[in-house]
């Protein structure tokens, strides 16, 4: 009799589930040439991420909003620096994805990397990273407040969770985003599916 | 239009009590001059002292306890009146204008329209078809913030004479019984549940509740979810290394949470407010 109930509640949320990417497309913010006024959620399409109010800090120390990628095509992960298994191959399939990009989407596109740990993983430490990993100006490392960092992994479906050693289990995604900033693709895991990340990434450039 | 206006408890003599209860609960951080009582007033909350939370499953890496500061938590879930309010103050919070990325098209279904709860959502009767989302830009509004899984289960663990529930026959009976109820198509007013042992009700019997880190649960059954768990301690002989094999409604807490959306809402899934027994001024 539990278990039963168990399942139908269950049933219920991942059937839910399963029809979020289909809801409708408003059409797209009208003079998009311009990236920066920042000022209105208004402009961002309905099922567009950059809605969210999640407030980050780029490794140069200033200030960012998700709204700042609008017009580009996005590759967006999150992870943290200290990380030793998983994330550096994450950032090794984004660098393949550019690498199987044609140039004029290419030298366009964000790359964009989020860290769960909002302790250890500074702007100064991101800087860091980026040295070691030999990151281009077409990254963006991104440090962000607990509640931000949260609120972007629910928007993502990532789930993560601070361990008592300091270190984070976590989703292996690679999120693509439209010029809009709708999710396009998600490649789940750490192998295989970099060719169906590109494709989904150049059809959402055009 | 931020935050709601509270008139009680602003009179010196509350303060007074919180601060008293506060230093009962050693909760006031040494030496840091940015720590002060939170000056939003705690009306229908109630102090959580202290205490261990035990997780139900745990990695190899996790810490079989969990410290938990003294917090508080509101006594009642939010209901539908108060959620009306919230929604009245933020428009894009309403039922026909939220996008679905923050809440699925089931949101405040069961409402009549976007500012009238209706028949079906008595005004004392707990909100259900609340988003994650929603239930977050609602603590925010209120000046509070959702409970971590870790307080929740601290509270809920609670009997209703004892702080161990465990042993509390009466409140196991009425879970129980609660559990194998098919959940009523009009929720019965919030503060109709009999108190624990802090003052809090409904944290069972009632609906089941967000937490902030909801999405920190990972056993989904998705590979990709599972990264960190340790199956030696989760399946087989593992069982015996959850924290109490009996606590069948934490299992089903557990399931429920990592099964979950962040967008996702349903009829059985309200949530309530919570707030730091101390709080940092900016």
């Amino acid at each position: 009799m539990k278990t039963i109930l168990l399942l139908l509640l269950l049933s219920a949320t991942a059937a839910r589930a399963v029809d979020q990417p289909a809801r409708g497309q408003e059409p797209a913010a009208p003079g998009k040439d311009t990236c920066c006024e920042a000022m209105a959620n208004a402009t961002f399409t309905r099922n567009s991420l950059y809605q969210a109010e999640a407030a980050f800090t780029t490794d140069a120390g200033r200030a960012f909003t998700l709204g700042e990628l609008r017009g580009r095509p996005v590759v967006l992960a999150m992870f943290f620096a200290s990380c030793g298994y998983a994330c550096p191959l994450i950032v090794s399939d984004i660098q393949a994805i550019r690498a199987k990009l044609p140039a004029g989407i290419r030298d366009r596109a964000a790359f964009v990397l989020v860290s769960f740990d909002s302790i250890r993983d500074t702007p100064a430490a991101l800087a860091n990273y980026r040295a070691q990993r030999s990151l281009d100006s077409q990254w963006v490392l991104l440090h962000g407040s607990d509640d931000s960092v949260r609120e972007l992994a629910a928007l993502l479906g990532v789930k993560f969770k601070r361990e008592a050693d300091g270190a984070f289990s976590h989703s292996n995604l690679i999120t693509v985003l439209n010029p809009q900033g709708e999710i396009v693709h998600q490649r789940a895991g750490l192998t295989g599916g970099l060719d169906e990340a590109t494709t989904a990434l150049i059809a959402a450039s055009r | 239009m931020d935050a709601r206006k509270n008139t009680m408890s602003t009179t010196p003599l509350f303060r007074l009590g919180a601060l008293a209860l506060s230093l009962l609960a050693g909760v006031v951080l040494p030496g840091s001059p940015l720590s002060t009582l939170n000056p939003q007033p705690a009306t229908g909350m109630v102090l959580i002292p202290a205490g261990n939370y035990v997780p139900l499953l745990r990695t190899t890496k996790d810490a079989a306890a969990v410290p938990v500061a003294a917090f508080l938590l509101d006594e009642l879930p939010v209901t539908n009146a108060e959620f009306l309010a919230f929604v009245t103050a933020n428009p894009k919070w309403r039922r026909s204008q939220v996008s679905g990325l923050f809440a699925d098209s089931s949101y405040l279904g069961h409402w009549t329209g976007d500012l009238e709860p209706g028949p079906q959502a008595p005004d004392g009767a707990p909100v259900v078809h609340v988003s994650w989302f929603a239930a977050r830009a609602y603590a925010r509004w209120a000046g509070k913030r959702l409970p971590a899984t870790a307080e929740w289960e601290l509270a809920a663990a609670a009997g209703y004479t004892q702080p161990d529930g465990r042993t509390d026959e009466a409140l196991k009976r009425d879970l129980y019984a609660w559990l194998a109820r098919p959940v009523p198509a009009i929720l019965a007013d919030a503060a109709t549940g009999r108190p624990n042992y802090f003052g809090v009700r409904g944290l069972h019997g009632l609906v089941w509740e967000w937490v902030d880190d909801f999405n920190t649960a990972m056993v989904t059954g998705e590979s990709r979810a599972d990264s960190g768990l340790d199956r030696d301690l989760f399946c087989g002989a593992g069982s015996v290394g959850a924290k109490d094999t009996t606590d069948y409604a934490a299992f089903m807490r557990q399931a429920l949470r990592s099964s979950l959306k962040a967008n996702n809402t349903t009829s059985s899934l309200g949530f309530r407010c919570a707030r730091d027994a101390t709080a940092s001024t900016p």
